[in-house]
């Protein structure tokens, strides 16, 4: 049986969940918060590890929810992410371009639905299959491919018209 | 160069259609800095979730977290082995083994410690009843000796 810990099968996943929760909060400090609260949820249910059938799948939702319930309670409201260099070889008026790109996709990014922004990180950014996603978010795999295909439709409607 | 792979892919994952592998593939694509002018409208949506795979938390907060549920000491490490039921039992062959050491040891001394006390064993104190029959005959005899004596006392005085 495998051995579950929290140390070597819990904490690793704190990247995972605060890129999640980054996503959802859009906000560095409010997204540490929401992986701590789910941390020590996970925790709490120490017990019943052994029983559930997928842990990291148990943990992205909690923090998911955590995440949806912070906003809630603050009223929706996003914001901008620092924002590192990442054109290094091109001239500066490129880099400023591709700066303000990359920008401009990530305001999008925030103007999608929740369940389509969570969707897109979870396939584009963590590799997660659709039967994954789906098992995830309690949804069916059609569902999955329905809600991202809308949202990869968005993007590319607004770069092309741009 | 040819991009009409790319630009097959590019498509094929705006319409959901494409696998994790090729994905990545076009995520590998617009990470280079030659992209052509016609694919490079893209490339920002790739760039951002570049930027966005990149984000993660600091140490503190794992060193945080151990604290926060206790399990903050240095992990102890464990090595499995395999123990055979014979293995198992070889405390218990040890004691049985002492054990029988020590009741040889025992008799030893007390066979020792008895001997002293008690006169060498001769043959005339194992069976002096059997010695006595030898020199003076059994029971039987003697009395047969006896009953015959009278006779030939007799013979010998009508004689």
């Amino acid at each position: 049986m495998e051995n579950i810990s929290f140390r070597t099968t819990v904490l690793p996943l704190s990247d995972k969940l605060y890129r999640l929760a980054l996503r959802i909060t859009m906000n560095r400090a409010e997204a540490e918060d929401v992986v701590q609260d789910t941390l020590l949820k996970v925790w709490e249910h120490r017990q019943e590890w052994e029983q559930i059938d997928n842990l990291e799948a148990f943990a992205i939702a909690t923090c998911r929810n955590r995440a949806l319930d912070l906003l809630k309670r603050a009223g929706r409201r996003t914001e901008n992410l620092d924002e590192t260099a990442h054109f290094s070889s091109h001239t500066p008026q490129e880099q400023l371009e591709a700066r303000e790109e990359v920008s401009l996709v990530r305001k999008l990014m925030e103007g999608l639905p929740e369940v389509q922004r969570t969707i897109m990180l979870l396939r584009d950014i963590e590799g997660k299959t659709y039967q994954e996603i789906a098992q995830t978010l309690d949804i069916s795999e059609t569902q999955v491919k329905v809600y991202l295909h809308r949202a990869r439709t968005k993007i590319k409607e607004w770069i092309t018209n741009t | 160069m040819d991009y009409k792979y790319i630009e097959q892919l590019l498509e094929r994952y705006w319409e959901c259609q494409t696998t994790l592998e090729e994905e990545a593939i076009l995520r590998t694509f617009f990470r280079q800095e030659d992209v052509p002018a016609s694919l490079l409208p893209y490339r920002a949506l790739f760039i951002e979730e570049d930027e966005m795979a990149a984000e993660h938390l600091g140490k503190d907060f794992r060193e945080k977290m151990l604290r926060l549920v206790g399990e903050d000491a240095p992990a102890q490490v464990c090595k499995a082995r395999r123990v055979t039921f014979m293995r198992r039992l070889r405390p218990f062959y040890r004691a049985a083994g002492l054990v029988a050491i020590l009741l040889t040891i025992g008799n030893a001394a007390h066979q020792s410690f008895t001997d002293e006390e008690t006169p060498p064993q001769t043959a005339e104190t194992i069976a002096p009843d059997s010695i006595q029959q030898i020199l003076m005959g059994t029971p039987e005899q003697q009395s047969a000796e006896l009953t015959a004596q009278p006779i030939d006392s007799i013979g010998s005085l009508t004689r």
